[in-house]
């Protein structure tokens, strides 16, 4: 229970990480697989090598992940829609290749993992599941922070116009390198978790592409612009197969459907659909108390 | 004294001339106006004012300073706004949202920003009471939690001049700011423009169709024709020059 509670944590905080580049700045990645693997490598090498506290594979992920995050703002800076969708995409694909074929990270043998431990401290499926709790706790902390900042308005800006955001004094490419970094950030940390939940990274999970799709769609069908969002969206993404049991290679038509649907129907993700009796009946009061009918 | 001015603009896209060695200046304290029919050139000069676009000759000055290389972000920071003639709103956000990303030049370290530091909350808090009292000025005070999508028409063209006073600028640049309104809304920003002009000593900056709200509102008027200078001048001066009234303003 706990370590399926743990995971879909892990998926929720990776499209977390998704949501503030596609869904608040809006700039489409389909290749957020990459740095789950990089925070995965990153502190599992880390861990192999050095037999590192969790904690500091935690940092280490996330820093290296938002780092490529960065590298990667720069080259797709003139890119935009359908075109930086298919250079994510390629950069998920590189990373999944290299991971495969370079011998250092040993492809798909793996890399066995030691036991977790937090401070010193030994944990854990229990222990783990609290780290992997607190950990999204801290993230919803600080996007709950970032949306309402400054900051946030100019990713926001961004997504919804580029040109007026821009004569709002909006630096575009200091705010998408910046929220390029954030989001592969928030994305390798899940990464770092990733490994460390079952002790072993192998390339046979992170040179699958497969993981990109579920990111995205975590954080499209629950709702990339709300907090709540990907909560709703991982969760459906992981529970999929669960629930599918011996049909289980069959999530993707599912999860591929429920996609569709969603984007028909209700483009702005479910959270959102489930939000607007509560939103309609705020605007209601607001108008009410202001005399406008 | 100039406060914002172009010399010699000349661009070109593809073989097509949409500017030829076109000047003009934006006097400090003055409302200036640019007039000319569709596809004059007028667009294409209002973004080489604001560094969208590149100009393949000639330079463009603020304050007698050369700002070429400056780009369009950089233009708040110094004190240069403008609104849009498509109106460019945030519709997916609140008024008050909009207007703050005016001020976006003012917030400060973007790391203390995001992660909501004591200074950087004493910083957002200033920035909207500033975003309060212009839509107070603006009479959109009633309206700041309403999302922009939900406004009338006159009010989201208030909401685009709110958030390009927010910054607190030198120069407001409009393109067709009462484009598609009704004369009530247009009577309410000609007087808007007004005041502004005259209590906060704003410099604007004008592109519009709607004559006599060029002729009532600006000091200065400058006209132009297939991309070149056709005349400048008073609002008498232009109504009384023979070229422009053949080319533009039709004979009465």
């Amino acid at each position: 229970m706990a370590a399926q509670g743990a995971l879909i944590i892990i998926y929720v905080i990776a499209s977390q990480g998704q949501a503030v580049l596609t869904g608040y700045t809006g700039l489409v990645s389909m290749g957020h697989g990459g740095f789950l693997a990089i925070g995965a490598y990153t502190s599992a090498l880390l861990t192999y090598y050095f037999n590192i506290d969790l904690v500091v594979g935690i940092l280490a992920g996330g820093i290296v992940s938002g780092v490529f995050g960065f590298v990667l703002a720069l080259v797709f800076l003139r890119l935009s829609g359908a075109f930086m969708a298919i250079g994510t995409l390629g950069f998920a694909f590189f990373i999944g290749t290299i991971v495969n074929n370079i011998p250092f990270f040993q492809g798909r043998t793996g890399i066995s993992l030691p036991s977790n431990r937090v401070f010193g401290v030994e944990i854990g499926d229990i222990g783990f599941y609290y780290v992997a709790v607190v950990l999204l706790g801290l993230i919803i902390l600080f996007m709950y922070s970032l949306m309402r900042s400054g900051v946030g308005r100019a990713f926001k800006a961004l997504r919804d116009s580029e040109k007026a955001a821009q004569s709002s004094g909006v630096n575009r490419w200091l705010f998408r390198t910046l929220a390029f970094s954030i989001s592969a950030t928030i994305t390798g940390i899940a990464g770092v978790l990733s490994g460390h939940i079952v002790n072993y990274v192998s390339s046979e999970v992170y040179a699958d592409i497969w993981y990109s799709a579920d990111i995205l769609m975590g954080a499209v069908i629950g709702g990339s612009a709300m907090l709540m969002g990907p909560i709703i969206g991982a969760t459906f993404v992981v529970m999929v197969p669960f629930f599918l049991e011996t049909m289980a290679d069959f999530s993707y038509i599912l999860k591929g459907a429920a996609l569709i649907l969603v984007l028909w129907i209700a483009p702005r993700g479910l959270a959102e659909l489930i939000g607007r009796p509560f939103s309609r009946r705020r605007q209601k009061k607001l108008d009410k108390a202001r005399g406008v009918t | 004294m100039s406060h914002l001015s172009c010399e010699n603009i000349t661009v070109r896209f593809g073989g097509v001339s949409a500017c030829s060695d076109v000047s003009l200046s934006v006097k400090e304290g003055q409302v200036t106006g640019l007039i000319g029919a569709n596809g004059a050139g007028k667009t294409t000069l209002f973004n080489v004012l604001t560094r969208f676009q590149e100009s393949e000759t000639g330079h463009v000055y603020f304050k007698g300073q050369n700002i070429d290389d400056k780009k369009p972000h950089d233009m708040a920071a110094l004190g240069v706004t403008r609104t849009f003639q498509n109106i460019n709103l945030f519709r997916e956000q609140t008024t008050l949202n909009n207007i703050l990303i005016g001020a976006h030049y003012m917030i400060g370290n973007p790391f203390s920003n995001m992660l909501s530091f004591p200074r950087a909350r004493r910083n957002e808090t200033k920035l909207v009471d500033r975003a309060h009292e212009i839509a107070e000025l603006l009479g959109l005070e009633d309206h700041l939690d309403t999302l922009a999508g939900n406004l009338s028409y006159g009010h989201l063209k208030r909401v685009e001049l709110a958030r390009a006073l927010a910054s607190n600028p030198q120069v407001v640049l409009l393109d067709e700011p009462v484009a598609g309104c009704n004369d009530e809304e247009t009577e309410d920003l000609k007087k808007s423009i007004r005041g502004l002009n005259k209590n906060l000593g704003i410099s604007f900056f004008l592109v519009e169709h709607d004559m006599s709200m060029v002729m009532e509102s600006c000091d200065y008027i400058y006209v132009i024709n297939f991309g070149m200078n056709l005349a400048e001048g008073a609002p008498l001066d232009i109504q009384n020059n023979q070229e422009v009234v053949k080319a533009y303003l039709g004979e009465e």
